[in-house]
């Protein structure tokens, strides 16, 4: 017997140690000024003035607005930055960090004055430097998102607060893509830190500024008390806990722990609608569901090629019933590859809808009028009930005659599939798109062999592509998209599916929460009515 | 015993060494991760160049080179999503996972071996009925679903425990004391562990209390308090230890359902989210870490087994 509690007591004293040599583990990594906090309990959250406490569905990987891998991560960082403009509610670009701003001529230099009052959350001024060094940093390779900046090609620094960006050519999207991804960060406190010490202590120019990160479980800000926008933001405390699992969510909503959750299913929205204190939220995303036809690969010489087959495949499915069985009613029917949310969105443009006898006619002008068989993959795991959209896919394109052998498999296999090409002929996945424009969406999934998820090329869409990426006149833009548009419905390169509709919830509490179509969020303006 | 710890450690080494082999080729049959790492509108030539930087497009045998020789000395490599360093990562994990792996196997040998002492000593009883129920439940119930039936419970009806999340306590310089935030995952991770000690105690405690040296002591007029505290349970003792120790490696190594559904930091978490970003090194440095972790609790077990029990000799 006391062997057996001697053992115990042995147990006992190696899971403290461990605990204890593993605990110093997060301030060694901290920043400068930081350690004390990091290592303190995180219970001692700061509970002087209003807490907002938003959930996030992921665990952001990192703060640093280059490398935050997805959506989750970049709504979290971009509390602490500013860009140099911002798209505001109603999708128009506004002045930020720089005040105003001239596009020449040709459209390909664009002259900003920057504001000379502001100042980092370390108290460093924010001037050309920053904008210059922010830009270099953005750039280097090792940055995902190192396209977004490269797409300036130099700047030239005219004075501390004038400067001059230049593009080879003229880009009608530059601002959007740099208020989407232009965070502006602080060169002297990065060069003093380094890029640890920077990704232990993200500093921006934001309304909030970074308290701690406790790994895994909360990230804690407070608002900037000298942000350069007088009034905001309006809460005290920020704090974003990562729940990955839905019912967990509802569940701290429902008991008051967290104010706003996202990313619910229609059934879980549903069982949150008339509980007290909690509000749900539902809308629109800018996301298109779609399968894929390839004519680059695997899709050569497959009857496919022909547009007739393609929309004859489209007439096949019934979008409507899938939404209803699937989404509780929840979605909308994509009419094409730009969505409503889009610039030059063709309001006049309706979906195919449901005609099985159409198809079976147009397969017949085909010359298939006995079907075909063909290959078809769908991620699993990816997509809320994605799974099972691809089998009633099959389902109605067995009806018409076409058998399409399903394959699913786990999505990072199927996207690393996807960017070789090695996808079936027909395989199906959805594209967000943040920046209000359908165009790096199109040209993303249109762009044939110079884009990695590509599968498909055709002439006339790369010259309406070609001449939307050149046009900066909005009006001229918006039109050719609606050209574009109309001969996407002749020449469907997809079997369209539908956007989905979000849901999330939040506590009544909570005002002012102002998410937008691509399921990101600005807090300066959200505050808490006691 | 020397010559017995010396073959352990050695068979230790080379199951450590197949679980590497496994977990590198495992994660490399689905594909590489270079996708994944770069914008969606990236063009191939970006693609390749994040595969050559990675060095993913160098052969197999030289990529497992790289990481066992690595690992040997304790770098397992950058993590690819969170670039830092996979070890980094996982200690900054494991405080949490200890804590509910211990606290886990805590209450369910306060509940699991008492109970199963009651009702080995009373067959047929009341507290063997309970124990059977407690056994066979543990060990069916599927942890996940009573995780979010405790939630429901618990968090929402009752508002006694938090939903999510970890709350630690600290007394002083470093050293975190758990929180009631522990103890719905630890009661939803250890139901299992409980039921398996309340058999196996109930089971062993049935099995000696007809041994001769029990009706011995019987005979020799020793208290029934005496005689299960003393004899039948210092015996029962002997193969729960080795329980115990399989128990707690199961239980260090993370649990990722119950670490996902209350959102608790630790390194069930951490390879949940690693295998879903095909994060190569943070989950070969995982799958290294934990088994590290079970084969060295076993040994240990092992080890107390024989220091436990007199009778046992290894290797002579």
């Amino acid at each position: 017997m006391k062997r057996l509690l001697l053992i115990l007591a042995i147990m006992l004293a190696v899971s403290i140690a461990l605990t204890a040599c593993a605990a110093p583990a997060a301030p060694e990594t901290a920043a400068e000024g930081t350690a004390g906090e990091a290592a303190a309990a995180p219970a001692e959250a700061p509970t002087e003035g209003s807490t907002l406490r938003v959930a996030l569905s992921t665990f952001p990987n990192s703060l640093d607005m280059p490398i935050a891998a997805e959506r989750n991560a970049s709504n979290a960082a971009w509390q602490l930055y500013n860009s140099l403009v911002w798209v505001d509610d109603d999708g128009a670009v506004v002045p930020a960090l720089a005040e105003s701003w001239e596009v020449s001529e040709d459209g390909s230099e664009i002259t900003m004055k920057l504001r000379e009052d502001v100042t980092f959350h370390n108290g460093e001024p924010f001037s050309a430097d920053s904008v210059i060094f922010s830009w270099e940093r953005g750039m280097r390779p090792d940055m995902q998102w190192s396209d977004r900046w490269a797409m300036v090609t130099d700047i030239e620094k005219v004075d501390d607060y004038m400067i001059v960006l230049k593009t080879e050519e003229p880009n009608p999207l530059l601002l959007r893509i740099i208020a989407e991804n232009w965070a502006m960060v602080p060169p002297q406190y990065i060069e003093e830190v380094g890029e640890d010490g920077f990704a232990a202590h993200p500093v921006g120019t934001g309304p909030f500024e970074f308290v701690e990160w406790n790994k895994g479980d909360r990230i804690v800000m407070k608002a900037y008390s000298d942000y350069w926008e007088e009034g905001y933001p309006k809460v005290d405390n920020l704090i974003f806990r990562p729940i990955p699992e839905s019912s967990t969510r509802v569940a701290a909503i429902k008991t008051g722990e967290i104010d706003i959750v996202g990313r619910l299913s229609a059934e879980e929205a549903a069982q949150l609608k008339g509980v007290d204190g909690v509000e749900v939220i539902s809308y629109p995303v800018d996301r298109v569901y779609y399968i894929a036809f390839n004519n680059l690969t695997t899709g050569v010489d497959m009857p496919t090629e022909d547009p007739k087959v393609r929309q004859a495949m489209n007439y096949a499915v019934d979008v409507d019933a899938i939404i209803d069985a699937l989404f509780a009613g929840n979605g909308r029917p994509s009419t094409g590859y730009v969505t409503p949310a889009n610039w030059g969105y063709d309001t006049e443009i309706q979906p195919f809808g449901y005609d099985p006898d159409k198809a079976r006619e147009l397969l017949a002008e085909a010359g298939y009028p006995d079907g075909f068989e063909i290959d078809f993959a769908c991620p699993s795991g990816a997509y809320t009930n994605f799974e099972q959209v691809c089998e009633a896919i099959v389902g109605y394109l067995g009806d018409v005659g076409i058998t399409a052998n399903l394959e699913l498999m786990e999505s990072g296999q199927y996207w690393d599939l996807e960017a070789k090409k090695e996808l079936p002929p027909l395989f199906g996945d959805s594209w967000s798109e943040t920046s209000g424009e359908a165009y790096p969406r199109l040209t993303g999934a249109l762009g044939g062999w110079d884009a990695s998820f590509s599968a498909w090329s055709d002439p006339e869409i790369d010259r309406l592509l070609g001449e939307i990426g050149k046009e900066m006149d909005d009006d001229a833009r918006a039109g050719l998209y609606v050209e574009l548009q109309r001969y996407m419905q002749e020449n469907p390169p997809f079997i369209y599916l539908y956007e989905p509709v979000t849901f999330e919830a939040k506590s009544t509490r909570v005002k002012d929460y102002r998410p937008r179509p691509a399921e990101n969020y600005y807090l300066k303006y959200t505050y808490i009515e006691e | 015993m020397q010559r017995y710890l010396f073959s352990r450690v050695i068979q230790s080494i080379l199951l450590l060494f197949g679980v590497l082999l496994l977990v590198f080729l495992m994660m490399r049959l689905t594909g590489d991760p270079a996708s994944l790492m770069v914008s969606r509108n990236a063009s191939p030539e970006q693609i390749e160049a994040v595969r050559e930087e990675m060095g993913l497009n160098d052969p197999l045998i030289v990529q497992f080179w790289r990481f066992a020789s690595g690992a040997v000395v304790g770098d397992f490599g950058m993590s690819i999503r969170h670039r830092e360093p996979a070890l980094d990562l996982i200690l900054e994990r494991l405080p949490a996972t200890v804590e509910l792996a211990t606290v886990s196997l805590f209450l369910s040998m306060v509940v699991g071996i008492p109970l199963g002492l009651l009702a080995g000593s009373r067959p047929g009883s009341i507290w063997d009925a309970l124990a059977r129920i407690a056994g066979l439940i543990g060990q069916t119930i599927p942890n996940f679903w009573l995780a979010l039936i405790l939630i429901l419970v618990f968090s929402v009806q009752l508002r006694i425990f938090p939903t999510f999340g970890r709350e630690t306590w600290e007394i002083c310089c470093g050293v975190e004391l758990p929180t009631k935030s522990v103890i719905l995952p630890a009661i939803a991770l250890g139901v299992f562990t409980m039921g398996q000690l309340v058999r196996f105690t109930r089971s062993s405690v049935l099995e000696i209390r007809n041994e001769d040296y029990i009706r011995t002591a019987r005979s020799k007029g020793l208290s029934d308090r005496r005689i299960y505290l003393g004899h039948i349970l210092r015996n029962a003792a002997i193969p729960l230890i080795s329980i115990i120790g399989v128990q707690f490696g199961y239980l260090l190594s993370g649990s990722i359902y119950i670490e996902t559904i209350f959102s608790w930091p630790g390194l069930g978490n951490l390879l949940a989210e690693a295998i879903g970003n095909r994060d190569f090194a943070l989950v070969q440095a995982i799958a290294v870490f934990t088994s590290l972790a079970v084969i060295t609790i076993n040994l240990l077990a092992d080890v107390a087994y024989a220091v436990a029990d007199p009778r046992i000799k290894y290797g002579g």
